[in-house]
């Protein structure tokens, strides 16, 4: 390892404890302000100077977020959405990785490119077609109207996800079920499927954060206020003339705590996803 | 099912005892037989996803390309297309306000990927030899990355806001003027930045980081050994084994970035003016609220073919830097 001997001050005051604590102050900062904000009175919000801290403190800014508001159902309608696209997208993510990693199926090469365009594909270019299907179909402000865009296009990056976890299974293992007379389908579901935890966990995290966090297509298929996911409901809450930062604020912290404790939890798989397909093995 | 029917077809003693690939001593048609089998059950798990992935994006993507080439009329209730042109594409390379929206997108994307990048590997060097704490700042450092980009928005509009801001307070103590941040298109732009700039370098540290913590430390000792010093060490050992690392985070942060929507429409909507106008948010525009769907789809399109094109060339360039096997 390439530690060396420190003496003293040195010990603690250096280039890298420094740098993480510009990192960490950063990074905090803004968060704190976020939370601050929200536990501050609306004239206290639009102090200047602005208070550092809540001087009186208040969870008006909740209740009201929950009760006039009405930011409860458009978590309620986030969490529908979200976890049922999850679901859904870590399901069939798990066969399509399998298949794509252990089955000799032709143009798997092609295929794999092909996902990874879909999945960075700048939502604005389907927009329209998709609105415009939706319609059609009388699927606008529904729930369904969101789960099968997010499913669809979060499928690709979920697939990639699962391929990379089936590589580094032993192949050993499916022979042996499959000796034992196992059917493919149950060599996945009880072989593999335990051996793949972690990138199931990955998959899962990163396809909620995705849906839960995604706005263009929520902003423009269910924008009935019945319909609205939370993002959209923080967006267009207020007026051109008055934003009540402390509601939205309160609103923000309610919904981005659940994440970051999700996140906190788990964060080892959190960092396994982000460099799915960047390391190998 | 297809695969009980399937397991009846090879019995289990036709596979060598060893549990080896099965048919590596038989016979090659027998083989065969296997792999074939093999690939049908791919398909038959695959199939489901690109059935929903075929339905649901390459339809629209196409559809999109269509529209972009139709002159539409709004109906009643609906829209017709009246012909097919190249109208749309015309008009927008006689416009003004798209290639501002192209420049725009260009500049956001190249300078906050590439401050992202270095704050970002310096990021994950501290991180690496930081010994306590690591792991609580890597989960403080996700909270950003999984934050509702509107809330953020939100959150950095407040910093910014011209009379109550608490940036604008900063300002105001240090030079004793009080800027309009949101309101000059130079300020807009860099404040923009800055909020993708907060929300992002974790994503990029935390890549970067991975990379770091698994590349091979008998390198180090050789490079100590040869009396090579931190800095040298850093661009001759450490940058380049990092590069496909790198490459990958680079590639996402691009592609995502080029894309660019739900910040500018919250922040700033685009303003002052167009400013702030990415091609995404310009699209949006032109489609949702000036229901100009020709044009509006034209420029929608011509986005996701641009992306389409980067990572295209990309991957080309990508594979023949590291080699096959990094990407597929």
């Amino acid at each position: 390892m390439r530690t060396r001997s420190r003496h003293g001050w040195r010990r603690v005051v250096n280039l890298v404890n420094l740098g993480a604590l510009v990192l960490v102050v950063a990074t905090a900062l803004p968060l704190y302000w976020l939370v601050a904000g929200s536990l501050k009175p609306a004239t206290e919000v639009g102090a200047t100077p602005p208070s550092p801290w809540p001087a009186d403190v208040t969870v008006a800014n909740y209740v009201d977020a929950f009760t006039s508001v009405g930011f409860g159902r458009y978590i309620a309608n986030s969490v529908v959405v979200a976890s049922v696209s999850t679901v859904v997208v870590v399901g069939l993510a798990t066969f399509a990785g399998y298949a794509l990693a252990r089955t000799p199926m032709r143009g798997r090469g092609p295929l794999m490119i092909a996902l990874l365009m879909i999945s960075v594909y700048p939502a604005i270019a389907v927009v329209i077609p998709l609105y415009l299907v939706e319609r059609q179909l009388g699927l606008l402000n529904s729930h369904a109207g969101l789960i099968i865009p997010y499913i669809a296009f979060n499928l690709p990056f979920a697939i990639w996800i699962m391929r990379n976890y089936m590589l580094a299974v032993p192949r050993g293992l499916e022979d042996a079920a499959s000796i034992d007379g196992a059917s493919p389908t149950r060599t996945v579901l009880t072989v593999i499927l335990p051996q793949v935890r972690p990138g199931l966990f990955t998959a899962g995290v990163f396809t909620f954060t995705a849906t839960w966090t995604e706005f263009l297509m929520a902003l423009t298929f269910n924008s009935q206020d019945a319909y609205r996911t939370v993002p959209v409901g923080i967006a267009l809450y207020g007026t051109t003339f008055e934003v009540p930062y402390g509601t939205i604020f309160a609103a923000a912290v309610s919904v981005t705590a659940p994440i970051a404790i999700l996140v906190l939890v788990f964060r080892r798989f959190v960092v396994a996803g982000l460099t799915a397909g960047a390391v190998k093995g | 099912m297809r695969t009980t029917a399937g397991e009846a077809l090879v019995p289990p003693q036709r596979r060598s005892p060893e549990g080896m690939p099965a048919g590596r001593g038989g016979a090659p048609d027998r083989r065969d037989a296997m792999q074939r089998r093999m690939a049908r059950i791919g398909w038959g798990y695959t199939s489901p996803s690109l059935l929903v992935i075929g339905l649901v994006t390459l339809f629209p993507i196409v559809f999109s390309l269509v529209l972009s080439f139709a002159r539409v009329r709004i109906t009643y209730d609906g829209f017709a297309v009246e012909a097919l042109t190249l109208g749309n594409y015309v008009a927008l390379l006689g416009s003004g306000d798209w290639y501002y929206a192209l420049g725009f997108t260009v500049l956001y994307t190249v300078v906050t990927v590439a401050i992202e990048l270095v704050l970002g590997t310096l990021a994950a060097l501290v991180l690496e030899r930081l010994g306590a704490g690591r792991g609580w700042i890597m989960a403080l450092l996700l909270i950003p990355w999984s934050m509702i980009t509107v809330v953020s928005a939100q959150l950095w509009a407040y910093i910014y806001n011209s009379t109550y801001g608490v940036a604008t307070w900063v300002f105001e103590s240090l030079f004793g003027t009080a800027p309009l941040i949101l309101g000059r298109p130079v300020s807009a732009i860099a404040g923009m930045m800055v909020a993708d700039i907060w929300k992002t370098t974790p994503f990029v540290a935390i890549i970067v980081l991975a990379g770091l913590v698994m590349l091979p430390q008998d390198v180090y000792e050789a490079a100590d050994v040869d009396g090579a010093g931190p800095w040298t060490t850093f661009w001759r050992v450490t940058l380049p084994q990092l590069r496909s690392t790198i490459a990958v985070a680079i590639l996402f942060r691009i592609l995502q970035a080029f894309g660019v929507f739900d910040l500018p429409f919250v922040l700033t909507g685009g303003g002052p003016g167009i400013a702030t106008q990415s091609l995404a948010v310009m699209g949006y525009k032109t489609l949702f609220q000036d229901l100009n769907i020709g044009p509006g789809a034209a420029i929608a399109a011509s986005t996701g073919l641009l992306v389409a094109g980067a990572c295209l060339l990309f991957l080309r360039a990508f594979k023949a830097q590291v080699g096959k096997e990094d990407v597929t």
